[in-house]
């Protein structure tokens, strides 16, 4: 039997006595591997079935469950806590928090409403004008390839909470809605480049990103949103310029 | 967050890529200037060495080109940090924008002013 603490920031805006953030601590035994996802059901289960925290999938997909862990970003079903910093200590304690930057709901739940507008405003869905082919649209592999960085985003929400750009202007799309755009740029079947031109070229789409990299570092997924929101800027200047737009 | 919140701010790129530019401008206009006054051009920095350097063409074109690129530069970096904080809403990043311009131009007729005797 192993044991470990959970020190878990709590607040209730909504609680007229005690709207306040505050500390926590949870004593949790287990046997084996403990997520920090599990740990949760366990403070749920056995201390305090107010807690409120996001979770679906359970598998690093879904990307609900993103929080701020040990003092990094990191999904509560990914993260063992044999595998974190303060797990060395005879007696380790984890601090599990929102991530921060965000309106929060209730203790891990942030309020995630501008990331998703941000995201459907660049249009995340693939725009055809042509019409369709006989059969399925085909891709050559090497195009395929291009897709695979930014097809494993799971909108977690990390990067964009991290991003201090985001912290200093509330209008900046961000990085995971950037990296969105990027996939669909370098999406040999899409045509709407033209139309999404005109959404992310402006100085609180791209041109507001500072390539600070804090988004890359955060990403639980380690993919490289600045690494596509530099070659959007790259993009726009050959579209602008030399009039290259599909 | 509104969608028309994002558009509202137009362009940007033409200042993102002069940033660029100027930035090569500047590594390369700083080092045939540093070059001239501390390797090359060795004995006393006088007004009167300096009056001959400047009796070049070159000379003064390169360092028009340091005038020009590092007021661009060094401006617009600071139009960069400042409309992270206040400078946030379209009116003002446009006043900000304009005030800078206004700041940039009289200090680069100020500068060409100053070499005004040598461009003659
Ligand atoms: S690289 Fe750009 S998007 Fe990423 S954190 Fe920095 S400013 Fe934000
Ligand atoms: S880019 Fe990474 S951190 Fe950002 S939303 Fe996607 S998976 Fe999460
Ligand atoms: S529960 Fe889906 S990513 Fe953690």
């Amino acid at each position: 039997m192993a044991e470990i603490t959970f020190r878990v920031k709590r607040q209730d805006p909504q609680d007229k006595k005690n709207p306040e953030a505050h500390w926590e601590d949870y004593k949790i035994t287990y046997e084996g591997n403990l997520t920090v996802l599990e740990g949760l059901f366990y403070i749920q289960e056995k201390y305090d079935g107010s807690l409120a925290f996001r979770y679906c999938c359970r598998a690093s997909v879904c990307g609900s469950c993103a929080m701020y862990i040990d003092g990094a970003y990191r999904l509560a079903c990914q993260t063992n806590v044999k595998h974190l910093d303060s797990a060395g200590s005879p007696d380790p304690v984890v601090t599990v928090a929102p991530m921060p930057h965000l309106p929060l709901v209730k203790d891990l739940v942030c309020d995630m409403t501008d990331f998703f507008a941000k995201y459907e405003y660049i249009m995340p869905w693939l725009i055809r004008k042509s019409p369709d082919p006989e059969k399925e649209l085909l891709q050559s592999p090497k195009d395929r390839k291009k897709l695979d960085m930014p097809i494993d985003c799971i909108l977690c929400g990390c990067c964009y909470s991290s991003c201090p750009s985001v912290w200093g202007e509330e209008n900046y799309l961000g990085p995971a809605a950037l990296l969105k755009a990027y996939r669909f740029e370098v999406d040999s079947r899409d045509e709407a480049r033209k139309d999404r031109l005109s959404r992310w070229d402006n100085e609180r789409g791209v041109y507001r990103c500072h390539t600070i990299m804090n988004c890359v570092e955060a990403c639980p997924k380690e993919l490289v949103p600045t690494e596509g929101i530099q070659w959007l800027k790259r993009a726009a200047i050959r579209r602008r310029l030399f009039g290259r737009l599909k | 967050m509104k969608a028309e919140s994002v558009t509202s701010h137009r362009g940007g790129m033409w200042a993102w890529l002069f940033q660029r530019i100027t930035a090569v401008l500047l590594i390369v206009c700083l080092a045939i200037h540093l070059v001239f006054t501390h390797i090359v051009g060795i004995g006393d920095i006088s007004y009167d060495t300096i009056g001959d350097r400047l009796a070049h063409a070159g000379f003064i074109a390169v360092d028009i080109i340091l005038l020009a690129a590092g007021t661009f530069h060094a401006l617009n970096g600071l139009r960069m940090v400042l409309m992270d904080y206040w400078f946030t809403s379209r009116k003002r990043a446009l006043a900000l924008t304009v005030v800078l311009w206004v700041v940039g131009l009289a200090a680069l007729v100020y500068g060409i002013w100053a070499l005004w005797p040598w461009i003659s």
